[in-house]
């Protein structure tokens, strides 16, 4: 309940602080969907030349991006630890964050939220129904909360990577560049796994789990029976994995050496 | 009284990774990197009661740092025990920091972008102040420390000055029974430094808080604490007053000579050459400095001397600073 009032306190203040500064959050948000329009332009490219991909129809791989777009949109709202190191680590701001009653991991994703990101959802949102009805789908009631589990779940795979490769930080004293390498490999999520190697499909299920922030849980709407239990692993595996990092953020805390002064 | 801080025999070890030097080093270094340990606190032991000031001190690199981390939590100890409020400060992280309050002189605990008021609104709530004793307690802490006009200003728009009186009153905002401040006056104009002791001191009287204070400036020490806890190389090389500090080291006293003739060095050597006594020259100002031991008829006699032989405009009588007897402890060594 706490965490939940101070959320929203926090939530206040960053929207307190960003209508100071109108002009910037109109050029995220600009540059937000430029970035994800130039995605679809480039699916769209590639249909161009080709009709199938692996078996996947454009509107479904379409419609695949489309849902990929929602859990990244609330992963990049909330889980901005990408510089993680520097900040907090380099510069020492962690001490700060540890001399709070508040959970040291909690306390960045409050400090750190861009919640203007949150608009990639409505994108999604909007490029599904457009996908879904080329398709000719159709709404069960079930499915707006088995796509809010997926969602979910697809924010945790991805927030727990990114923890985890964030904690690499408390062992280790050099910067790594790992960080816009896996922004990359998450990606590859949103094409269907199958196009790829067996090797590649394995990383990306069970090593980088990318694929169940995109292509396993959009499956499950797309009626792909075949991927059904993949779909259904997505909140599991979403669970575990985000489990698993805080897990290691909390001993990697105990690690922390602290900077000089 | 309750002890508010207790340690035993804390020590933290950090590993130091060396480089080889070279290309060939370097590659060598890809696979097995050399490394020693280096302990910052080297075992040691204090406490401190509830309602004491004490200032920690020491020279860079000396242990302060590190030991106030491992007191605040943010550490974890290498070996040795900390019981801070009752509590392991690391183990019981997010209970415990409730109870202390921390200013570290370098860092901000503000929000930068948002005003000030805001930065502590969200802090009350972060700490589960009430309105009571948010209102109570905080409207006092606002008019000593000054901070009124400066409540509605974004943080990154206030001088050094402004901000550290912000950052002490946001360290008070739950009115924690400890209070860290690590170098709390650093870079801080005369003014506001007596203005931060004055409310230290008032805080403590009337909360009887626990304040315990690392510095380079000795004159918030000598302002504010009357025990000192010294450390060098990691190890607590005095515990114990300030005053005793003084008392013990303080041999020597010194006299300063302003002449109204141009004087030399050698001369004041020749007119005292009967005593024991060392002669230094300020440069700038013209002013003769005497170093003596603390003796009375000693101090008579070299001034009768000096006097007798030259034309004098000013004389000054000093007891030795406590920075230079910090300062002798330190080229000495304790023994």
């Amino acid at each position: 309940m706490f965490y939940i009032r101070i959320f929203f306190q926090y939530v206040a203040q960053y929207m307190k602080t960003r209508m100071q500064y109108r002009a910037d959050l109109f050029v995220e948000i600009f540059s937000d969907l430029l970035f994800q329009a130039v995605n679809l332009i480039f699916i769209l490219v590639v249909f161009g030349h080709t009709n199938l991909l692996g078996g996947w129809t454009r509107d479904e791989i379409i419609f695949i991006y489309g849902f990929f777009l929602v859990p990244y949109a609330l992963f990049s709202s909330f889980f901005n630890i990408w510089d993680f190191n520097e900040r907090y680590i380099v510069k020492g701001e962690l001490d700060r964050i540890l001399t709070r009653p508040i959970h040291s991991l909690f306390q960045i994703v409050l400090e750190r939220m861009e919640l203007e990101s949150l608009f990639g959802a409505v994108t999604g949102i909007a490029v599904m129904f457009y996908a879904g009805n080329s398709l000719g789908l159709k709404l069960s009631w079930a499915d707006p909360f088995l796509f809010l589990l997926f969602v979910l779940g697809g924010m945790l795979v991805y927030g727990g990577i990114f923890i985890m490769i964030a904690c690499i930080s408390f062992w280790a004293d050099a910067r790594t560049s790992i960080m816009p390498m896996m922004y990359n490999i998450g990606n590859y999520g949103r094409y269907p796994v199958d196009i790829y190697n067996s090797v590649i499909r394995f990383v990306l299920t069970w090593v980088l789990p990318f694929a169940f922030v995109g292509v396993y849980p959009a499956a499950f709407f797309l009626g792909k029976e075949e991927w059904f239990l993949y779909s259904f692993l997505t909140p599991v595996i979403g669970i575990v994995f985000f489990g698993i990092s805080i897990l290691i953020w909390n001993s990697g805390v105990k690690r922390y050496r602290g900077a000089g002064n | 009284m309750k002890d508010a801080i207790t340690v035993r025999n804390l020590k933290k070890e950090f590993k130091a990774y060396s480089s080889r030097s070279g290309l060939k080093g370097a590659f060598r270094d890809l696979l097995t990197r050399n490394y020693k340990i280096v302990p910052a606190v080297n075992d040691i032991s204090f406490n401190v009661k509830q309602g004491e000031m004490v200032g920690y001190i020491g020279e860079n690199g000396a242990g302060k740092s590190t030991t106030i981390k491992m007191l605040t939590g943010i550490l974890t100890p290498t070996s040795g025990g900390v019981i801070v409020n009752g509590m392991n400060p690391h183990r019981d992280r997010e209970k415990f920091v409730s109870t202390i309050g921390v200013v570290f002189g370098q860092r901000s605990q503000l929000w930068w972008d948002i005003a000030v008021q805001e930065s502590f609104r969200l802090l009350k709530k972060v700490y589960k102040v009430s309105d009571e004793q948010y209102e109570s307690h905080m409207a006092h802490v606002i008019k000593t420390l000054d901070i009124e006009p400066l409540l509605d200003k974004p943080v990154r728009k206030l001088s050094l000055g402004q901000r550290m009186r912000c950052e002490l009153a946001a360290a008070l905002i739950h009115n924690p029974p400890l209070l860290f401040l690590d170098e709390p006056t650093i870079g801080l104009d005369v003014l506001v430094k007596l203005r931060i002791r004055e409310f230290l001191k008032e805080i403590n009287k009337k909360y009887n808080t626990t304040i315990l204070l690392t510095t380079h400036d000795l004159t918030d020490i000598e302002a504010l604490c009357e025990r000192v806890v010294m450390l060098d190389d990691g190890k607590v090389i005095y515990d114990g007053a300030l005053k005793s500090l003084k008392e013990k080291w303080g041999e020597g006293k010194e006299i300063e000579f302003q002449f109204l003739e141009e004087v030399e060095l050698a001369d004041l050597n020749k007119i005292t050459a009967s005593s024991e006594v060392k002669w230094e020259k300020d440069e700038k100002k013209a002013i003769f400095t005497a170093v003596v031991e603390d003796d009375d008829e000693l101090i008579s006699l070299l001034i009768a001397k000096v006097v007798a032989a030259l034309k004098i405009k000013d004389i000054n009588i000093k007891e030795t600073s406590t920075e230079e007897i910090i300062r002798n402890i330190y080229d000495r060594g304790i023994s």
